[in-house]
C-alpha cells in the first residue's frame, strides 16, 4: 500500500511507457499514411530530394518525440475522492472521475505491453467515450494495486451512503477476500475449440466478407488493376459454368466463415477465467491481448444468455452482462461468457437473483398479429415486389414457380417466432423469451428499469392489444402486441415496484 | 441487503388512469399548426418555383401539397386531445398520438437531470418544454412541450426538487 500513498502527489506512467505511446501512435500513422505508400508503391518517390526511408525515418523520429512528450505531460492522481487525469501536449486536459461514478476498473495488455511486461488500465464510467480514462503503461503489480485501491475507494463511497450493516458486512468479506476464489468457469482448449465451432459462422462469414470487401474497394485500383486482364478472360468461361461453380464457392465461404470465428474465438477466449467474487464478477481472458475485467455486482444492469442451433446441440448458451452506459457505448464494452451449461448459468443466477423464484410468474403471449405482420412484410412484401418485376419484364410462367417456397418458408417462421415469443413476470423481474433459431431470454430485475413506455398503434387498438418498452441504464427492451389490460396492469405494477424500491440501481 | 419482500397486491398499487392527465396549453395546437403550414409553404414555395421557371403544371405539385396539408391539419386537431402531462408524487408522465399513441412514465427516484427550454418560435408563443433525463442516454427520455413559460420552470423545480429527495 506505501505506493499508493504517493497518488497524492502527481504519478507518471511506467517509463517504458514511451515504448508503448511511440507504437500507438506509429499505428495510428501507418492507419493514416498507408494509401500514401500503397498508392506510390513501386514508383520513384521523393519530396525534397528524400526518398520513402527517409521520410520514414524522419516521421517516426517525430512520433518519437511526441510520445516522449506525451508521457512526459500524463499524470494521474488522487484528489479528494476523485482520480484525476492530466494529459495532452499541445493542450492540457483534465479529466477528473468521483470514485462513486466509477462503474469498473479493467486491464489489458495488447502484444507490445505483453512483452514490455506492462499493463494497461482503463477506469469504465456511465458517462460518454470521451470521458474513457485509460493509463496505457504501468507495470504489472501497480496496476494491479491501483486496480484494487479504486475499486475500494469505490465501494467505500457506497457504503457511506448505506447503512453500517454494510460496513459490517464488508468487514467480514475483507475476510473472505484474502483466500482468492476457484474460478466458476474456466475454458479448456477443447472447450474454446468447442465454443468457436458453435458460433454464428454466417456472421462471422459476412462480417470477414464486409471487412475485406472494404479494403479491395479502398485500394481497389491497385489491387484489381493488375489482375484485370485474366478476369475479363476468364469472366466468360466463369459465366457459363457458374452452376458447377456455385457449391464451390459457397463451399469456401463456410470454410472461410468457420476459420474466422474459430479465430476470433482463440484470440478472446483462450485461457477464459470467470469468477464470482465478493462484490462483482471477474473475468480474465485473451490470448495475444489479455484483458481483465472487474464488474460490481450493483453495476449489473441485466442479463440476456443466447443461444444457437449448433450450441443447442452441444448444450451451451452465451450470457452477455449488460452494465449501464450510452447504447452505443455497450455493444463495446459487453462482457460475455461463452460455452455456458447450465449448471453455470444456474450458479450465476442464484448467486446474482436468489429471489427470483419467491413468486409465481404470471406469462402473456403475444396477439396472432405478431406472426400476421412478420409474415406481410419479410414473407409476402418482397415476393410481390418481385412479381410485379416479373410480370413487367414479361418472363415466362416457370420463373413463378420457385417464388411460392420464400412466402411458405417465411410462414413456418413466422409462426415459429410468435410461438416462441413470451413475457413472464412477478413482482421482481421480467423475463423475455424470443427467437426461434437464435433463442434468446433475457432477465430484468424490476427495479432497475428506468422508464416505461406503452405504446398503441390504431392496428393494435382495434384488437385491445398494446406494446411495452423497458428502459433500463443499459438499453431498451421491447415486447410488441400483448393483451392491453394487463400490460397497463403491469406497467402500474413496476412503476410502483420501481419507486417504492430503495436499492441502488446503479 | 434486505431480503424482506412482502407480496404486492395488484388492487392495492396507485393506477395511472386516463383522467389523471393534464391537458396542454392550446396555444401549443396552433404553434404546431403554424409549424406544419410552415413546412408545408415552404415546399409549395419550392414548387412554384419550378412552375414560373420550368414547365411544371401547377395542379401536379399543389394538389399533393394542399391534400398533405389538410391531411395534416386533421392529425393535429384530433390529435391535440390526446396530449398530456402527468406529475404525480413519485412519477411524471407524458402521452400523446392518436393513431400511434405512446405513453411514458419515468420514476423520479430514477431522474438523473431536468431541463427547461425555450425556442425562438416558441418564445412567439409564449410556450416552452420540460426535458427529463435518465442515465445511459444520450437524449432526452421525455419531453414535455407545450406549456407556459412560468408553468414550466414551476414543472422543472418540481421534477428536481421531488427527485432530489431520493439522492
Amino acid at each position: 500500500m506505501s505506493d499508493l500513498n504517493r497518488l497524492l502527489v502527481p504519478q507518471r506512467q511506467a517509463p517504458l511507457g514511451v515504448a508503448i505511446l511511440f507504437v500507438q501512435n506509429l499505428r495510428r500513422a501507418i492507419n493514416i499514411f498507408l494509401a500514401v505508400v500503397v498508392v506510390n508503391l513501386g514508383r520513384d518517390f521523393s519530396i525534397l530530394g528524400l526518398n520513402y526511408w527517409d521520410w520514414g525515418y524522419i516521421i517516426a523520429l517525430i512520433f518519437l518525440v511526441f510520445s516522449y512528450f506525451q508521457y512526459r505531460r500524463f499524470f494521474f492522481y488522487v484528489q479528494e475522492e476523485n482520480f484525476i487525469i492530466e494529459k495532452g501536449v499541445f493542450k492540457q486536459e483534465k479529466l477528473s472521475v468521483p470514485f462513486a461514478r466509477i462503474q469498473s476498473v479493467n486491464t489489458r495488455q495488447n502484444v507490445v505491453q505483453r512483452l514490455l511486461n506492462l499493463v494497461g488500465l482503463k477506469v469504465d464510467t456511465a458517462g460518454s467515450i470521451q470521458q474513457e480514462i485509460v493509463i496505457s503503461a504501468l507495470s504489472k503489480a501497480y496496476a494491479k494495486e491501483l486496480q484494487e485501491f479504486l475499486m475500494e475507494q469505490k465501494y467505500a463511497m457506497a457504503s457511506t451512503e448505506g447503512a453500517e450493516e454494510i460496513q459490517l458486512e464488508e468487514a467480514e468479506q475483507r475476510l473472505n477476500a484474502s483466500e482468492k476464489s476457484k474460478p466458476l468457469l474456466s475454458i479448456d482448449f477443447p472447450m474454446l475449440l468447442k465454443v468457436g465451432l458453435t458460433q454464428n459462422h454466417l456472421r462471422s462469414g459476412l462480417l470477414l466478407f464486409a471487412l475485406v470487401n472494404g479494403y479491395v474497394w479502398q485500394y481497389e485500383d491497385y489491387l484489381l488493376k493488375p489482375l484485370e486482364p485474366y478476369l475479363e478472360e476468364t469472366a466468360e468461361s466463369l459465366l457459363t459454368s457458374w452452376v458447377l461453380l456455385l457449391p464451390v464457392v459457397f463451399l469456401v465461404f463456410a470454410i472461410i466463415s468457420v476459420i474466422s470465428s474459430l479465430t476470433v474465438t482463440i484470440l478472446t477466449f483462450f485461457n477464459f477465467k470467470f469468477y464470482l467474487e465478493e462484490k462483482g464478477l471477474e473475468i480474465e481472458s485473451g490470448l495475444l491481448a489479455r484483458n481483465t475485467y472487474h464488474l460490481p455486482y450493483s453495476k449489473i444492469q441485466y442479463f440476456v444468455w443466447a443461444t444457437n442451433p449448433l450450441q443447442r446441440i452441444l448444450k451451451f448458451r452465451t450470457l452477455k452482462v449488460k452494465q449501464a452506459g450510452a447504447e452505443a457505448l455497450n455493444e463495446k464494452k459487453l462482457i460475455g461468457v461463452p460455452g455456458l451449461q447450465a449448471r453455470g448459468l444456474l450458479k450465476i443466477l442464484d448467486r446474482q437473483y436468489p429471489d427470483r423464484k419467491q413468486y409465481a410468474y404470471v406469462k402473456r403471449k403475444p396477439h396472432v398479429l405478431k406472426r400476421n405482420q412478420y409474415f406481410f412484410w419479410f414473407g409476402l412484401l418482397p415476393i410481390l415486389s418481385i412479381t410485379g418485376l416479373f410480370i413487367y419484364n414479361q418472363m415466362s410462367w416457370w420463373f413463378y414457380l420457385p417464388l411460392s417456397i420464400w412466402p411458405t418458408a417465411v410462414f413456418f417462421w413466422a409462426h415459429a417466432y410468435w410461438q416462441a415469443f413470451q413475457l413472464r413476470y412477478n413482482q421482481d423481474y421480467l423475463e423475455i423469451r424470443r427467437g426461434y433459431f437464435f433463442p434468446k431470454t433475457i432477465l430484468i430485475p424490476a427495479y432497475k428499469i428506468q422508464n416505461l413506455s406503452l405504446s398503441q398503434s390504431i392496428l393494435q387498438k382495434d384488437r385491445g392489444i398494446a406494446s411495452i418498452r423497458f428502459h433500463t441504464a443499459a438499453g431498451a427492451v421491447r415486447a410488441a402486441h400483448l393483451d392491453m389490460r394487463s400490460m397497463r396492469e403491469l406497467y402500474d405494477l413496476l412503476l410502483q415496484r420501481v419507486e417504492s424500491s430503495t436499492e441502488k440501481w446503479m | 441487503m434486505n431480503f424482506e419482500n412482502p407480496t404486492v397486491n395488484i388492487e392495492e398499487i396507485p393506477r395511472l388512469a386516463d383522467r389523471d392527465f393534464e391537458p396542454l396549453e392550446e396555444d401549443y395546437l396552433y404553434f404546431r399548426i403554424s409549424g406544419r403550414s410552415l413546412f408545408y409553404l415552404f415546399a409549395a414555395g419550392i414548387g412554384s418555383l419550378f412552375s414560373l421557371f420550368g414547365k411544371v403544371y401547377f395542379w401536379y405539385w399543389l394538389g399533393p401539397i394542399l391534400s398533405l396539408w389538410a391531411l395534416s391539419l386533421i392529425f393535429e386537431f384530433v390529435g391535440f386531445k390526446y396530449r398530456g402531462y402527468c406529475l404525480r408524487q413519485m412519477d411524471v408522465s407524458y402521452r400523446s398520438g392518436w393513431l400511434f399513441h405512446t405513453m411514458t412514465t419515468i420514476p423520479l427516484n430514477r431522474v438523473q437531470h431536468c431541463e427547461y427550454s425555450q425556442g425562438p418560435i416558441g418564445r412567439l408563443f409564449d410556450l416552452a418544454q420540460v426535458k427529463v433525463f435518465t442515465a445511459g442516454g444520450t437524449s432526452s427520455d421525455l419531453s414535455i412541450k407545450g406549456l407556459r413559460k412560468e408553468q414550466a420552470i414551476r414543472l422543472r423545480d418540481q421534477i428536481t426538487q421531488l427527485s432530489s429527495t431520493y439522492e
